[in-house]
């Protein structure tokens, strides 16, 4: 079992902390959902990895995520995990919530996230392209959702989304975060949209590690990139499902009016 | 007055044959949805992976008008192994991983077994002519482009 420090319920959700969560300024946050090529995913396990992060909480839901224990280390722990540093803090998931408890998720991370004082929030994620099969340079697109953000990244080698559609669990994230006013930059790296892409992880991390001014190595990740594209193909095939419900598809249409 | 009173009635005829064909437009609807996710559960509940040593892989089916592109995800593959035959509206896929895998860190038989081989059928809406197919592979991922 684990030790509770502390435990609140928001809505249909109960977030535990194993012991106290503290962060030094600046502070960042990933959250990490499936979506796709799993991206996120695979990039925040490399993180959490590499930087030896601890983990000091979790978040589950007997409603909106499925009824499954995580069992790691022969510790118990829920199916959302929460890992930190000093300065990180990382939300990590590969299972995803139903659509009606991604919107509550989203609140309730809003939420958490400010009360923690948390300086800039990093969504990292896949954005499919039909050609991925023939691309091998890809491109990183980014949002920023306010001035502070947009200073953080301008100095990167990065492409704004000016115009388009956007779907998914982080379309919803993202909304609540500009509600909650909270300094926040979405990747988007091209990637598959049904398998898992350890190279989109890559791209994405590097740039994640230069703006955090922690280095993390993506060598091993691309060494290893065939074993985890092997190691993640369940929790892909259940996210593809997901992905169809949330209407991804719509991310291939332009927009009549910009 | 007796033309209005046809006129009435096939009004009503043809309200009555609208409401059966919507009537069975929708069970038929309905039980194809059903039929679906029998097939999803079945596969959900399928792992995508054999105690015997084979794994599954991930593939999709992309409809491109002209022709089918069905992308398989092959990570770690003998390239030189991959057999790819077809029959009727079926592909049969096997390939050999370069070199045997186990999945590391996971308690019980799934972490237990050593992986060599992919194995699956995939099943496309038409009838297959190998002398209308193409196949590109690259990086582990195969690429099957069957014409219409």
């Amino acid at each position: 079992m684990f030790e509770v420090f502390r435990e609140e319920v928001f809505g249909d959700f109960t977030i535990i902390e194993y012991k106290p969560i503290e962060l030094e300024k600046p502070s960042f946050a990933l959250v990490s959902l499936p979506d796709a090529g799993l991206v996120s995913v695979i990039g925040a396990w490399h993180i959490i990895k590499t930087l030896n992060l601890s983990e000091v909480g979790g978040i589950d839901s007997y409603i909106h995520l499925p009824p499954v224990a995580v069992i790691s280390n022969k510790l118990l722990r829920t199916p959302i995990r929460i890992f930190s540093s000093n300065t990180l803090l990382i939300v990590y998931s590969e299972f995803m919530p139903s659509q009606p408890g991604i919107v509550q998720l989203s609140k309730l991370l809003a939420n958490y996230l400010e009360r923690k004082g948390i300086d800039y929030v990093f969504l990292m994620t896949g954005m499919p392209i039909p050609n991925r099969f023939e691309i091998e340079k890809l491109r990183t697109f980014y949002l920023a959702t306010s001035q502070k953000a947009l200073e953080l990244i301008k100095s990167y080698d990065l492409i704004p989304f000016e115009n388009g559609f956007f779907a998914g669990p982080y379309a919803v994230l993202l909304k609540e975060f500009v509600k909650a006013r909270l300094n926040t930059v979405l990747l988007l790296t091209e990637s598959f949209l049904e398998f898992p892409d350890p190279e989109a992880a890559a791209k994405s991390i590097d740039i994640v590690s230069k703006i955090v001014g922690k280095p993390i190595d993506v060598k091993e990740l691309l060494e290893e990139a065939e074993t985890i594209r092997i190691r993640a193909r369940d929790a892909m095939r259940n996210v593809v499902r997901g992905l169809a419900q949330m209407r991804k598809d719509v991310e291939y249409a332009p927009p009549l009016y910009t | 007055m007796i033309d209005e009173e046809f006129e009435k009635l096939f009004r009503k005829i043809r309200e009555v044959e609208r409401s059966v064909k919507d009537f069975v437009e929708s069970e038929f609807k309905r039980i194809l949805d059903s039929v679906e996710d029998v097939m999803h559960i079945r596969r959900v509940l399928s792992p995508t992976w054999y105690h015997e040593g084979y794994l599954r892989p991930l593939y999709t089916v992309y409809d491109r008008g002209s022709y089918y592109e069905i992308l398989i995800d092959l990570p770690k593959v003998d390239e030189g192994s991959i057999d790819v035959r077809f029959q009727d509206n079926l592909i049969y896929i096997r390939a050999r991983l370069k070199e045997e895998i186990r999945f590391s860190n996971w308690s019980g038989v799934g972490g237990e077994t050593r992986f060599h081989e992919y194995r699956e059928v995939i099943e496309i809406p038409i009838r297959i002519n190998p002398e209308k197919v193409r196949i590109q592979t690259r990086r582990g991922l195969v690429k099957i482009l069957v014409y219409k």
